[in-house]
């Protein structure tokens, strides 16, 4: 053998050698804990393999527009009162725009119109100007802004479930963005889909709000809302959101309860089937005393009296001292602790509390299930609130026995159709087909192994590509070996056949892969899930066919002939 | 040597040319007619909609009771269904509805189950919750991504070849598109996500034959300038027919395994490719060779027409023949 083929020949060697160990663990099964193999990592599993949860959340970002509105409009309004300039009205408008671009309407002396413009022009950047009429203005959030509260709002949610998640326990989680308000939630492995799904949809906003019993009492506020129910002809049914109906009954009981009250409900979770389950209406000061932005920690705690747990909670110094004046000016009254706008629990205060500590009751339940509902809850005031309402877009759960099955089916499945094709190019072409057999081997076991390098993840349509990528491989595999068989017609000689043949079949193998690429590309970029690993297959398998068919299959081929160069055999057994 | 097409084999495959193409056309327009008649069977992941499927003790159960269970449960609008044999025991519970009452069937079928059966005797394997929005927005992703996929193959082709072959390869591509998803709508298989990356990935796919046939065309051509294109390109697919059946003839049997064995989940994606292969085998021997034989008639005559024309014929004939032969291996 020539110094040039001894060199490709190590070079095969130490690639195949370094894939057999990258392979190994898996194929092998090992217990990456206690073995004493070097290399420890194994393929990633998709969630369709191993089971597990798939989400993906919309995030709700109409409302933190809103508040964001809110908070410039006070602003706005202090600046303009610093510089004299006079408002005669200044509102949120509400209806009449798309939900998404809320407006501060205000009217001003017009005489100071360029004067108000110049302050909104240089210190407002966060506001446009999005209509005039002589001494009025509507204005709206600039484009910048509302960039960046959406990208700041993402980024926050997933900062919050990621803190939520690495509390309760999830092996490889991944939480990413996809496009400008979705988040996609992969949980591979989980078990408690239910209770997974619950700690990272809740918002878990904690408020505490005074309760209003002066202006109507618990019992007229009920007859108030089955008024309005009756006269509008709707009510709550289950399956609805819960938060719509909320709304619904404020937006209509509006002039009926003072401007800066709002209605808010205590639920009593019904038993699991039970269809009804209990409202009950509060009537709260809409002013948010404390919020649970001034939590410090929070934790579980067993209630001595009745082995319950609730959730005791400490506030930080400002939250305490907040909730030290609120409790102070309210004894007598009733205090509502308000988690994500219902009403868990409203005590009245007894005395002034000092110190920030306080603790939120759980409703009814069995002994296990409120544990885990206490610990939960725990979590998510630690990890703290999310900063917008999340939707569940899409939700995706394997268990885990189907996934098993989806691994045995399509590992036997890809064995099947890989060895009938092995033997069919086996005999068709003889030793030459045992040379493509060989490099088809190799090409998988490289598939593998740069899955495993990459730290990609296999999915079932991934075991379908890697099968895939065998039948693809053979074609490469075909196409030269039909050449060969034709440059040996033409009368060449084995050698300068394999020659021609590999470099005339090159262009058509480089083309096909280009085109297959081009598609798997299009896929990595859309697919999602299983699919995505459909397309990270396809692609591996693209380039480890292009170095099979054209490197390793060719120094096989170059050995081939030098053996029967050897032994002066004159024909090619293809 | 054992051989699947005898060399020097003349099957005259695109002197009926007209037959097939007449034949593809109208399959083709049949297949956008039914598109917008009878219409795609859509899955959850695009029309939104939740999927439970469920597994059942043996003899318990039977699918008329699961469906009075859950119905009496709550569930609107729901179907239940048997899937695999019926040893399997395992049923498919589908709902369509708001968001958020898509979100509940899931847990509501597990209280269902669970009045009547303890934890640890039945299982829910797998719930797939797709919400209206989503769905349409995940219809609308999986369109454009099979647009773009067209499109980049349709620049690498015009690249890659001159304008005799490359609208021929991009037809031949359409053509295979279209009759593998008017077999869906025959079918009234399941159209989801799987499926479009199916499809995305025939489109990648079955471009290969025709490539192989374009090329021999090409160096046919180069070699054999004296012959008439339609000898030419006739040639030119009896000699690599062997290739361009054996190579579709490999990817079949390993994606056939993929249907005959790889279960439930992975068989129409397995379906998807079968059929495309096929349709993808048939055009590229019928269908790209023949386009390429029209397509140079067509720029024949409009040579021969401008000839007559007069002046402009010299600028029009300079293009053309300025225009370099790509060069061969």
């Amino acid at each position: 053998m020539s110094r040039s083929w001894w060199g490709k020949f190590f070079l095969l060697g130490f690639i195949v050698v370094l894939s057999g160990v990258y392979v190994y663990p898996t194929l092998a099964n090992l217990d990456l804990e206690k073995t004493k193999f070097p290399f420890k990592q194994k393929i990633n599993l998709g969630l369709d393999l191993q089971g597990g949860l798939y989400l993906v959340l919309g995030v709700d970002f109409n409302k933190v527009y809103k508040d964001v509105v809110e908070r410039q409009s006070s602003s706005l309004k202090d600046r303009l009162k610093e510089k004299g300039i006079t408002v005669t009205d200044m509102k949120i408008l509400r209806d009449g725009f798309a939900p998404d671009d809320p407006r501060i309407a205000l009217d001003f002396d017009k005489t100071k119109r360029e004067e108000f413009y110049q302050i909104l022009k240089k210190e407002f950047w966060t506001l446009r100007l999005a209509g005039e009429h002589e001494g009025h203005f509507e204005l709206g959030l600039s484009h910048d802004y509302r960039a960046e509260v959406r990208e700041r709002t993402l980024n926050q949610s997933i900062e919050v479930i990621r803190n939520r998640i690495d509390e309760f326990g999830v092996s490889e989680p991944a939480i990413t963005s996809q496009g400008t308000d979705r988040i996609v939630v992969e949980l591979p492995g989980v078990r408690e889909v239910d209770r997974a799904k619950d700690l990272i949809g809740r918002t878990a906003k904690l408020e505490f709000k005074a309760v209003d019993d002066k202006t109507l009492s618990q019992v007229q506020l009920a007859t108030l809302i089955s008024e309005i129910e009756k006269a509008n002809n709707f009510t709550y049914k289950e399956g609805q959101k819960f938060s719509d109906y909320v709304r619904k009954v404020n937006d209509l009981a509006k002039g009926k309860i003072p401007n800066d009250d709002e209605i808010a409900f205590e639920r009593s979770k019904g038993l699991p089937g039970q269809a009804e389950a209990g409202r009950v209406p509060y009537l709260l000061h809409a002013k948010t005393a404390v919020t649970g932005d001034d939590l410090q920690d929070a934790s579980v705690q067993l209630d001595p009296e009745n082995r319950r747990p609730n959730v005791s909670f400490t506030l930080n110094p400002r939250g305490a001292a907040l909730f030290d004046k609120f409790t102070a000016d309210n004894i007598g009254h009733r205090l509502a602790i308000v988690l994500d706008n219902i009403v868990h629990s409203a005590p009245v205060i007894q005395s002034r509390i000092g110190g920030g500590r306080g603790q939120i009751t759980l409703g009814r339940g069995d002994g296990d299930a409120m544990m885990k509902e206490a610990k939960d809850l725990a979590i998510v005031l630690r990890a703290g609130a999310l900063p917008a309402q999340l939707d569940f877009l899409e939700q995706r759960v394997v268990g885990p026995s189907l996934g098993q099955d989806s691994i045995h089916k399509g590992a036997i499945a890809s064995v099947i159709g890989s060895v009938a094709v092995f033997i069919f190019v086996a005999i068709y072409y003889q030793t030459s087909g045992l040379i493509a057999v060989f490099s088809l081997m190799l090409n998988v076991l490289f598939v593998l192994a740069t899955l495993v390098g990459l730290e990609a993840t296999l999915t079932l349509p991934g075991i379908a590509g890697i099968a895939l990528t065998v039948g693809i491989a053979v074609d490469s595999n075909v196409v030269i070996y039909e050449r060969i068989r034709e440059e040996l017609r033409f009368g060449k000689r084995p050698g300068s056949a394999v020659e021609a043949g590999f470099q005339k079949a090159f262009r058509t193998i480089l083309d096909a892969n280009v085109t297959n690429a081009a598609a798997g590309i299009v896929l990595l970029l859309y697919g999602t899930g299983p699919i995505k690993g459909f397309a990270v297959t396809l692609l591996i398998g693209i380039m480890t066919t292009l170095f099979t068919a054209v490197f390793v299959c060719r120094l096989i081929f170059d050995i081939y002939l030098k053996y029967l160069e050897d032994r002066g055999y004159q024909t090619l057994s293809i | 040597m054992l051989e699947l097409i005898r060399p020097g084999l003349q099957i005259d495959f695109v002197g009926k040319r007209r037959i097939w193409m007449t034949v593809s056309a109208i399959a083709m327009a049949a297949t956008l007619v039914l598109l917008f008649t009878k219409g795609l069977n859509y899955g959850i992941d695009f029309t939104g909609g939740a999927e439970v499927q469920i597994h059942v003790p043996a003899g318990s159960w039977d699918i008329g009771k699961l469906r009075n269970e859950l119905e009496t449960g709550g569930i609107q609008g729901l179907k239940v269904q048997q899937i695999g044999d019926a040893q399997s025991n395992q049923y498919l519970v589908k709902a369509q509805g708001h968001e958020d009452t898509l979100n509940l069937v899931a847990q509501h079928v597990r209280d269902i189950l669970g009045k009547s059966l303890k934890a640890g005797e039945f299982e829910i394997q797998r719930v797939d919750v797709v919400g209206p929005a989503a769905g349409s927005s995940l219809r609308m992703s999986g369109f454009l991504s099979m647009f773009y996929a067209l499109l980049c193959i349709l620049i690498y082709v015009t690249v890659r070849f001159d304008y005799r072959y490359s609208p021929g390869a991009v037809l031949a591509l359409l053509h295979d598109t279209i009759l593998t998803v008017g077999i869906f709508i025959l079918t009234q298989k399941q159209f989801d996500l799987q499926i479009l990356a199916a499809l995305l990935a025939l489109i990648g796919y079955s471009n290969n034959d025709t490539i192989i046939v374009y090329d021999r065309v090409r160096e046919t051509v180069h070699q054999h300038p004296e012959l008439p294109i339609d000898k030419a390109v006739n040639r030119a697919v009896n000699e690599t027919l062997g290739r361009t059946i054996l190579t579709s003839l490999c990817t079949f049997i390993t994606v056939s395994a993929l249907w005959l064995f790889g279960g439930k989940v992975i068989e129409d994606f397995a379906f998807t490719l079968m059929v495309g292969i096929i349709v993808g085998t048939y055009s590229s021997i019928f269908i790209a060779s023949s386009l390429v034989i029209v397509i140079t008639h067509y720029h024949d005559r409009r040579l021969a027409s401008g000839a007559k024309g007069g002046a402009n014929v010299a600028r029009k004939k300079k293009v053309i023949l300025v225009r370099p032969e790509p060069k061969l291996n």
